[in-house]
């Protein structure tokens, strides 16, 4: 089965460019002309790899490959203007996993798309998955909304950061340090506290009882967990 | 008279250095609730910042700490945020007791809050809650103690704000600064067509795979359009520092302005057959000029037409009025919004939203130094869908 690319460009010349030499050398290729359409196609699609471009309307490059990031480990290089260094330093701590300078040769091009292929892990976990369900909970990643019994619920945008370090390891006990320094940074390490108000505000929001939580459970002296829900 | 006692105000010069003299936000916070500790008995303190950035202005937890009892129970205690929500909307300080407290395992359930409001003297950021599991009520003396570091607190998140926001005009700023840079931007421009020459030529030369016929024409005519490309991009380059430098020779000589303008329509007329224009001329007198120059201030203006209006018809008026001959330059297209109008004149700018690449974003600046190198005036006037408008005064 070949593997599918998606290429991320607001220039239809690009477009055709990165197509037509990627069908030849035997891939599956859709395309997107911006960011937010990236992500919609992205998320209603399988795709092994994704070509971004840097420089896009409504939503750039770097956005959009945040985005992805939030839920998706897809292998993705960006294609950066030359002399652009902080560009391609910016994309690779974004989590692109490399990057193509234009102006580019074709032969390039694919050696760079067949090294990432090389590279990349396939994780049993990368799903693009765009929805999330646990109970009566929903999450749209491509939205970035959350849904509670079919209402929306208003999530600050560090309750969605922590709601999603749950939803992407359901199972898995997380301990607070793990929480803090994933969801507020590194100096927040030891803030416990500032953990434990957002764990109480995300089960008042979310849980039909916060005192008896079924989504986000704390397991005594170890951290917190999504617990696996029985019936999907 | 009443004096404030000694230890009192050392006390609360000591909480004003903390605030003046640290830095770093949260070491203010840290060090200034330890010392307020010390005459204000609490157990659970939380502060709420409303997030400006955010479109939707949501609470967002900025601080938090459990410094005395009931810090076991965690998740599960009381962090004030009813209270947070009852004071950013009366933005007033709020008191709350528990109604009764007989047993001490209820206390958890039923603690004393008090909240107060964070503010600047321009608006109110935030919501700041005590809590205390078990009496006494605050007194008046505590609530004004804690209205003072309160205050302050507000002080260090102000600042925290201030940093955040000039961080961000400064990264705003040195992007803007490399738009300006014309080096910079003049390789960008010329890598774009290069890009393509450089792909689509390097596509072609694959030893691994064939193109069919067709897909080989494709490829060598944009390999062909975009060397033009190129070529008219360095041509434009070229031009624009010519007419920058000073040793700009201009050939000025008697010329017609109607007879530029019907030279130039005729050449463009070849290249678009299905362009319009209506020529009109009063009081058609020669002036002084660079013949060859002032043809190009129309190219120009034909060929944004052209790429933006086309189909449309154009009227240039040439009229005298004073000592300035006015030629006015209208098509009938879409026009340009009153946010771009300032700027179309901008060396590389472009309409932003317009689908592709159209024009060099030279050919508008190259207009404007040909016009001012003749003492002249250009500006544009334009309504959305109801065209633009192009006015060049030059001296009579």
């Amino acid at each position: 089965m070949s593997k599918r690319i998606l290429i991320v460009d607001d220039e239809p010349r690009y477009l055709r460019l990165l197509e037509a030499n990627l069908r030849t050398d035997g891939y599956d290729v859709i395309t997107a002309q911006d960011g937010l359409q990236a992500i919609e196609v992205f998320s209603s699609n399988p795709v092994d790899l994704i070509l971004l471009d840097i420089m896009m309307p409504k939503l750039d490059g770097f956005a959009t490959c945040q985005r992805i990031r939030e839920f998706s480990n897809v292998p993705i290089i960006v294609l950066t203007a030359k002399g652009e260094e902080r560009d391609r330093v910016r994309g690779l701590d974004l989590g692109a996993d490399d990057y193509l300078v234009k102006p580019f040769s074709a032969t390039e091009l694919l050696a760079r798309v067949r090294a990432v292929f090389r590279r990349a892990q396939v994780s049993a976990d990368v799903g693009q998955a765009r929805y999330f369900i646990h109970g009566n909970l929903r999450i749209d990643f491509a939205r970035a909304e959350v849904w509670r019994d079919e209402q929306t619920v208003s999530l600050s945008a560090t309750e969605y950061r922590l709601l999603l370090q749950f939803s992407h390891n359901v199972g898995r006990i997380l301990t607070a340090e793990d929480l803090l320094v994933s969801v507020w940074g590194p100096e927040y390490r030891t803030d416990k506290e500032i953990l434990w108000v957002s764990i109480a505000r995300l089960r008042q929001k979310l849980e039909d009882e916060p005192h008896s939580p079924k989504h986000i459970a704390t397991r005594s002296g170890l951290g917190y967990l999504m617990p696996p829900m029985e019936e999907e | 008279m009443d004096t404030v006692d000694l230890q009192t105000l050392e006390y609360l010069d000591s909480l004003a250095k903390i605030v003046a003299q640290t830095e770093d936000w949260k070491l203010t916070l840290d060090t200034l609730i330890a010392s307020l500790r010390k005459h204000f008995v609490f157990d659970n303190i939380a502060i709420y910042i409303l997030d400006y950035e955010a479109r939707t202005r949501s609470i967002e937890v900025a601080y938090a700490r459990a410094l005395g009892r009931g810090h076991k129970a965690e998740a599960d205690a009381a962090w004030g945020e009813v209270m947070a929500g009852q004071v950013l909307t009366s933005n007033q300080i709020s008191v709350q007791e528990p109604i009764n407290v007989e047993h001490i395992e209820k206390r958890l359930g039923h603690p004393y809050l008090l909240g107060l409001p964070l503010n600047t003297p321009t608006e109110l950021i935030g919501a700041l809650v005590f809590v205390r599991f078990g009496g006494p009520p605050y007194s008046q003396e505590q609530i004004h103690l804690a209205s003072l570091v309160t205050m302050m607190i507000s002080h260090a998140f102000e600042r925290r704000i201030w940093k955040e926001k000039l961080k961000n005009l400064e990264t705003l700023q040195s992007q803007l600064r490399m738009q300006e840079d014309f080096v910079a931007t003049i390789s960008h421009e010329l890598r774009t067509p290069l890009g393509f020459i450089k792909g689509y030529s390097t596509t072609l030369l694959r030893q691994d795979t064939v193109w069919d016929e067709n897909t080989r024409r494709e490829f060598l005519m944009i390999i062909e359009e975009e060397s033009d490309r190129l070529n008219e991009l360095i041509e434009s380059v070229l031009e624009s520092a010519r007419l920058q430098s000073d040793t700009l020779q201009m050939n000025i000589q008697p010329v017609r302005l109607d007879a530029i303008i019907r030279d130039v329509t005729t050449r463009v007329s070849a290249r678009h057959k299905s362009v319009e224009v209506d020529l009109s001329c009063i009081q058609c007198t020669p002036i002084l000029g660079d013949n060859v120059r002032l043809a190009l201030v129309f190219e120009n203006l034909f060929s944004n037409a052209i790429k933006y209006a086309p189909d449309t018809k154009i009227t240039i008026n040439i009229q005298r009025i004073g000592d300035f001959m006015r030629i006015t330059f209208s098509d009938q297209g879409p026009g340009i919004t009153g946010e771009h109008l300032p700027y179309i004149f901008d060396r590389f700018y472009r309409v932003p939203g317009q689908p592709g690449r159209t024009g060099t974003g030279l050919g508008l600046f190259i207009c404007k130094q040909i016009v001012t190198a003749h003492h002249g005036n250009i500006w544009a006037e334009s309504m959305p869908g109801k065209g633009t408008t192009f006015i060049i005064d030059l001296p009579a």
